[in-house]
């Protein structure tokens, strides 16, 4: 690692210390999830960002899980609940009887 | 307005049929989300019910099991907010899940900063690519169960339903403050096990 690397990372580490810490940040990052930010939490986030990778992935994580859940087809694959026992054949035939009764 | 008038068509599903053809899924899928069996073999006859009433709306637009599933959602729905007036939860509420403070370093000069046993590190996955693959929803699956049933049907409503803070409060009768220190611990809690169990294994 040259003088320059070893420089910037030393920066980054002092910064990074000084600055509100992760556990602080992310329920900020959460909380941009489910509205505005003020402007000082703002301010906040996005300078810890600026020094911090872990957080940037946090956010980028949040996201890519937001989206992913949301492209789940309206009917999502049977697969998909591949570990959820089904309907037991007792519960089949009450469910029939009952439909037939209250129709 | 003057419309031509829809032909009544007279259909009565068999309701036997239905059991047999889609009883299962929607077991599933009301499992998923209620997590009782009880409950939601409830919601399964309730939609069932309300979709015989409703079979002459139903255009045939899209498969009969999609529209079966969006009756379902409905009847979910139902079913927490009647469970939230039958048992109010108090303030002894069940836990909002664990706070994982074990993420997060607490000696040295990086006391607060991320553990790097459990720091976030890069997933080389994108939404479209997820979202077909069905080993990602068991993982999924798996990962939510363990949190607390209100836990994890916030979670569930929000960022899979789609539903605003407002409505969320209302179904699960909790203050916005509250809904959002469970989001917030409960992403804390998948994002760390989808990492460990799905994107570490690829």
């Amino acid at each position: 690692m040259g003088f320059y690397e070893k420089t910037k990372l030393k920066i980054r580490r002092f910064l990074l210390r000084r600055l509100p810490a992760c556990r602080e940040t992310v329920p900020l990052i959460s909380e941009s999830m489910e509205r505005p930010l003020s402007l000082r939490k703002q301010i906040t986030v996005k300078v810890h960002l600026l020094i911090c990778s872990w957080c940037q992935w946090y956010m980028e994580h949040l996201h890519i899980l937001r989206d992913t859940l949301r492209a789940q087809p309206a009917e999502p694959p049977e697969t998909n609940f591949a570990s959820t026992p089904g309907l037991s054949q007792a519960a089949k035939d009450r469910l029939k009887q009952r439909l037939t009764n209250l129709k | 307005m003057s419309e031509v008038q829809p032909q009544v068509i007279e259909r009565t599903p068999d309701a036997g049929v239905w059991v047999d053809e889609h009883g299962d899924y929607l077991f599933k899928y009301a499992m998923f989300r209620l997590r009782d069996a009880t409950a939601a073999e409830d919601a399964v006859q309730e939609t069932f019910l309300a979709a015989i009433k409703a079979y002459a709306n139903f255009e045939g637009r899209g498969s009969e099991r999609t529209w079966l599933v969006g009756i379902l959602k409905h009847k979910i729905t139902d079913h927490f907010r009647k469970s939230i007036r039958e048992a109010p939860i108090g303030e002894t509420a069940d836990e909002d899940g664990p706070d994982h403070s074990e993420f997060f370093a607490i000696q040295d000069s990086w006391e607060g900063h991320w553990n790097p046993n459990y720091a976030p590190t890069e997933w080389h996955s994108t939404p479209e690519e997820l979202v077909e693959q069905s080993d990602f929803w068991k993982v999924f699956n798996d990962c939510l169960s363990p949190l607390p049933a209100r836990t994890a049907s916030a979670f569930t409503f929000r960022e899979v339903d789609g539903l605003s803070s407002e409505e969320i409060c209302e179904l699960l009768s909790i203050s916005v403050n509250n809904l959002w220190v469970i989001l917030h611990r409960a992403r804390l809690h998948l994002r760390n096990c989808l990492e460990v169990n799905w994107f570490k294994r690829q």
